[in-house]
């Protein structure tokens, strides 16, 4: 029985093999950010998996499908056997069975051993790639992942710190990952991969990206409020689009503040939109349409009692507005506005840089005067 | 044990009794402080669809939320509360009472020709224990609620404080955890009492291997409640302490190990899948025999199943936590116990199959629901192959493909054969026949509706959708990703409607069955255990006289008496002769 199911397992790999390179040309003309990159797409592995991104979802869709096949033996075999049963031995009036037979030791020592012999075999073929998962090539890309709620930061070792998670093609990638604050995990169903992130430790993950392309990442163990938010975009791209990306996240445009907003709207405030909404409704921080005017006028009452409008100007705590939101980027525990959470808001010490966080001012300063690419203000299009 | 009836089994009297244990006493507090086990049985059931009920309605609020992508109805908030009042009710206040303390209680005194368990007064403590439990739920939900998913998994639960301002470390997760604790304790309560029950009243000549299988069951069950269910207590105590008190036990803001917490979780938790499952595949052995009027097939192997899987139940809680960074050595460990556990399961399921060849398969709605038992068994047993398996669990970990799976075994499979077993039972308890045409029909509805809900979640899972998701749609989202996941997330809502209608149908021709139900005899399916040997309903104190024991499940003495409009036991007649035929009653 195991030598007839390797046989129906090589074949549908055979049919496999056989629509790769239809499937390969289909997907050379298909350009842009979709998630279809990968050529091994057969109507099996469709109904089944998004196309895998990495060398490790190739053994894991093979993993799969082989325990897949053998499911699939059994429930057929089961559930033929019991309407079989169901037609040939329903009851006809009130008749009692045909045989009261009790048992048959050979016959359940049968199918107490084949199970046994396939999930030696089950195991020992999942046992086998979890620890390739588990060994990092030592000349791994390391990569740094901070989780914290609702948002992921990704440190590079040149210092970059991107808003998607970009990865060379055909490098090995290291995670090194920890949370500022409760579980998270850290999950890219392309690449079949999937690991914990715990405060208080770091736990690593290794892939190796294989097809170029954009691909999602999600937050896998519930963490709160916007644990569905906690999406993102990862993208495979080769040696010199990879390169030019991180250079080109490092760096600030020049232009007019509102010009700086705009660009923070799209580079930097997808960090902060699971909290701070931008048309006026409430959520877990303070929203930031009109938040720089009421400040500016108003001022702000703190947990601690105190009051903005008491505290900027020559020889106050703060001179400047300016001065006080740069500090609730940086140490947002300081001062906490009164009826919020003082531990919803993480800092963004070493993630963002000054440039940005002035860019990140500029987005809220200028809210009223940004518009998206429809032209709308941003306010309403929310 | 003193007196036994010497007489033919034939001489016991199966009448329509006038004094049963409905008559016997009145008012409401001769059920709240009744000492009866039928009684107490009857209460539990009550207490547990109502919970169902609850459980069932937060469940259709998150389905038809995911329906469409972005908010439809519910706040993330609201559906994280949703989410974790349906998980935690389902868990603590339905599935696991529901076959032992419900249906346990009133069956397994009478299937060992007892007059009550052991300790009836512990019986009545461990109900009103659970009451107690409840109102605790109730009270964390009118605090504030949960948001922590019924695995109040740390540091998250330390902190919560329900999206933005702070509240009371009193309220919300604190009451819900006594509650679980209090619960607890009902359930320890009553399997000690099982354990007790069943070593010392069986009757003379039911040894160990007379004993009917759904005795099996319950007693590997008791086991599994006295002894995991402490750990949960313990845990569940510790957490609430660090959350009231601010001692550091499992957040690491505080010195603690959150990985430490879900190891003690788990080692209860895993076990407790098998005390909600292990009761319900009891019953299918019970229904399966007696609706294809054949003995059940490999009676020792399936008693031993019971038991090998408690005891490897114990033994692979660490599955839960191949992603969770417990090390490489111990997820190997723990996958390689795991698979151990599928062995006992495939046996049950040859065997029942083998119990229906060469049958006499009457398709009554017991008998159908054990059919839709053994499909979505199936269906849920092998799809833990796929999550036992490390390469393969490490991708579908956490996602819709879990959620699908355990809902095949905990709902499609423990809760099917719940209801199996209480369509089974429920002329024996009520004296009153249902109607078999809705019967069928809400069977149908429930099975169709059930496969329709949670098939296409596994591929949903495979695909990479995260449980615990409110929307899956935002910024973040790739719309592409967003449009396929909407497809499967459209028919499983759909499905659930269709399940929601079948349980409808379902509570309201049981409900009619009590007021214009026809009146049961006491053996309508052929059953030869000795619940099906005394009166429906059964009197006070079950029998008059303790019954005698034969095989249980040999039932070619078990023949149709149109007199009686059911079976009777008939050990003088030769095997297919029909009792009228021979001189009837």
């Amino acid at each position: 029985m195991n030598g007839a199911m390797l046989s129906i397992l090589k074949l549908m790999l055979a049919q496999t093999a056989a629509t790769a390179p239809a499937a390969a040309a289909d997907n050379a003309i298909k350009a842009g950010p979709v998630m279809t990159s990968s050529p091994d797409q057969s109507t099996w592995s469709r109904f089944w998996f998004e196309p895998g991104a990495s060398t490790f979802s190739h053994e894991v869709d093979f993993v799969f499908s082989f325990i897949t096949w053998i499911c699939i033996f059994f429930f057929v075999l089961i559930v033929v056997l019991m309407l079989w049963f169901m037609w040939k031995y329903r009851q006809r009036a009130h008749e009692g069975a045909s045989s009261q037979i009790t048992h048959n030791t050979p016959l359940e020592l049968t199918w107490t051993i084949i199970p046994l012999i396939l999930v030696i075999a089950i195991f020992y073929v999942g046992m086998e790639g979890y620890i390739k998962l588990r060994r990092a090539p030592s000349d791994s890309y390391v990569i740094n992942v901070t989780g914290q709620q609702w948002s992921w930061a990704f440190q590079y070792p040149d210092g970059s710190s991107p808003q998607d998670l970009y990865l060379p093609l055909g490098r090995p990638v290291k995670l090194m990952m920890t949370s500022n604050d409760v579980l998270h995990a850290f999950y890219i169903p392309a690449f079949r991969v999937k690991q914990d992130v715990v405060p208080g430790k770091y736990s690593t993950i290794w892939f190796q990206p294989d097809h170029e392309g954009t691909y999602q990442f999600f937050c896998a163990e519930y963490c709160g409020k916007d644990h569905s938010q906690m999406a993102g975009k990862v993208m495979v791209l080769n040696e010199a689009d990879f390169e030019k990306a991180l250079a080109e996240s490092k760096k600030v445009p020049e232009g007019s503040e509102v010009e700086l907003g705009r660009w923070a709207l799209d580079h930097i405030y997808p960090r902060c939109q699971s909290c701070h909404t931008l048309n006026g409704s409430t959520s877990t921080g303070p929203t930031w349409k009109g938040l720089y005017k009421r400040l500016s006028e108003q001022g702000e009452v703190f947990a601690d009692g105190t009051d903005l409008k008491n505290e900027i100007g020559e020889g106050k705590e703060y001179s400047v507005l300016e001065e006080y939101l740069r500090e609730s980027v940086l140490a947002p525990q300081k001062k906490t506005v009164a009826n919020y959470s003082a531990s919803a808001m993480p800092t963004f010490q070493g993630v963002l840089k000054e440039a940005q966080i002035r860019a990140v001012i500029d987005l809220i300063k200028h809210l009223g005067e940004i518009v998206d690419d429809n032209g709308k203000p941003i306010g309403e299009a929310k | 044990m003193t007196t036994i009836d010497t007489s033919n089994e034939l001489t016991l009297d199966t009448s329509y009794h006038s004094d049963n244990f409905l008559t016997h006493s009145r008012g409401i507090l001769s059920w709240l402080f009744t000492l009866d086990h039928k009684r107490i049985g009857i209460m539990y059931l009550v207490a547990v669809l109502a919970s169902f009920f609850v459980a069932g309605m937060a469940a259709l609020a998150v389905r038809t939320e995911l329906m469409y992508p972005g908010q439809q109805f519910l706040s993330q908030e609201a559906y994280n509360k949703m989410f974790t009042l349906h998980g935690a009710i389902m868990v603590f206040m339905v599935i696991i009472p529901s076959v032992p303390a419900a249906l346990g209680n009133f069956v397994l005194p009478i299937m060992l020709g007892a007059k009550d368990v052991a300790f009836p007064r512990l019986n009545l403590l461990s109900f009103w224990l659970w009451i107690f439990g409840a109102v605790f739920f109730v009270l964390s939900l009118l605090t504030g609620g949960i948001d922590t998913g019924w695995t109040f998994y740390s540091p998250y639960s330390i902190r919560t404080t329900l999206g933005g301002a702070e509240i009371s470390h009193w309220g919300g997760v604190a009451p819900a955890l006594l509650g679980v604790f209090i619960l607890g304790f009902s359930s320890i309560f009553t399997g000690m009492n099982f354990i007790v029950t069943i070593h010392r009243l069986r009757p003379r000549g039911m040894t160990w291997f007379r004993m009917p299988l759904f005795l099996w069951a319950l007693y590997a069950t008791a086991i599994l409640q006295v002894l995991a269910t402490p750990v949960l207590g313990i845990t569940v105590m510790l957490l609430a302490m660090e959350r009231v008190f601010g001692i550091g036990i499992f957040d690491p803001r505080m010195g603690g190990d959150p990985v430490m917490f879900q190891h003690f979780f788990w080692f209860y938790s895993h076990p407790a899948v098998y005390i909600m499952v292990l009761p319900g595949m009891g019953i299918i052995s019970e229904l399966i025999s007696v609706h294809s009027h054949k003995h059940i097939f490999g009676y020792r192997f399936i008693a031993f199943s019971s038991v090998a899987i408690a005891i490897f139940s114990f033994l692979v809680w660490g599955h839960h936590m191949f992603t969770s960074t417990q090390s490489p050595l111990m997820n190997v460990l723990f996958s390689a116990i795991t698979f151990s556990v599928s062995i006992p399961s495939a046996i049950k399921v040859f065997n029942w199959l083998a119990t229906m060849y060469k049958g006499a398969i009457s398709f009554t709605t017991p008998m159908l629901y054990a059919l839709a038992f053994l499909f979505i068994f199936t269906i849920g047993g092998l799809t833990g192959l796929h999550l036992a398996t490390l390469a393969s669990d490490i991708h579908l970990h956490d996602t819709y493909f879990v959620v699908a799976h355990f809902h095949y075994v905990m709902m499609g499979s423990a809760l099917i054969a719940m209801l199996g077993g209480l369509h089974h039972w429920w002329p024996k308890m009520t004296g009153r026949m249902f109607s078999e045409f809705w019967g069928r029909i809400g069977c149908a509805l429930v099975f169709i509706g059930f496969n329709t809900t949670f098939f296409p979640q596994f591929m949903l899972g495979s695909k990479g959708m995260p449980r615990r998701y409110w929307d899956y749609s935002g910024p973040g989202w790739d719309p592409g990703v967003t449009a396929l996941f909407h497809k499967y997330h459209m028919i499983s809502t759909l499905g659930s409607y269709v399940m929601a209608i079948g349980f409808f149908i379902t509570l309201f021709y049981l409900l009619h069955s009590l007021v214009a139900g026809k009146r049961a005899p006491a053996n309508p399916w052929g059953g030869r255990s000795l619940e099906w040997q005394c009166p429906s309903p059964p009197p006070h104190d079950n029998f008059k006289v303790q019954p005698r024991v034969g095989d249980c499940y040999d039932l070619s003495v078990v023949h149709w008496n149109e007199q009686l409009d059911g079976y009777e036991v008939r050990p003088d007649l030769p095997p297919h002769a029909p009792a009228h035929a021979a001189g009837g009653h």
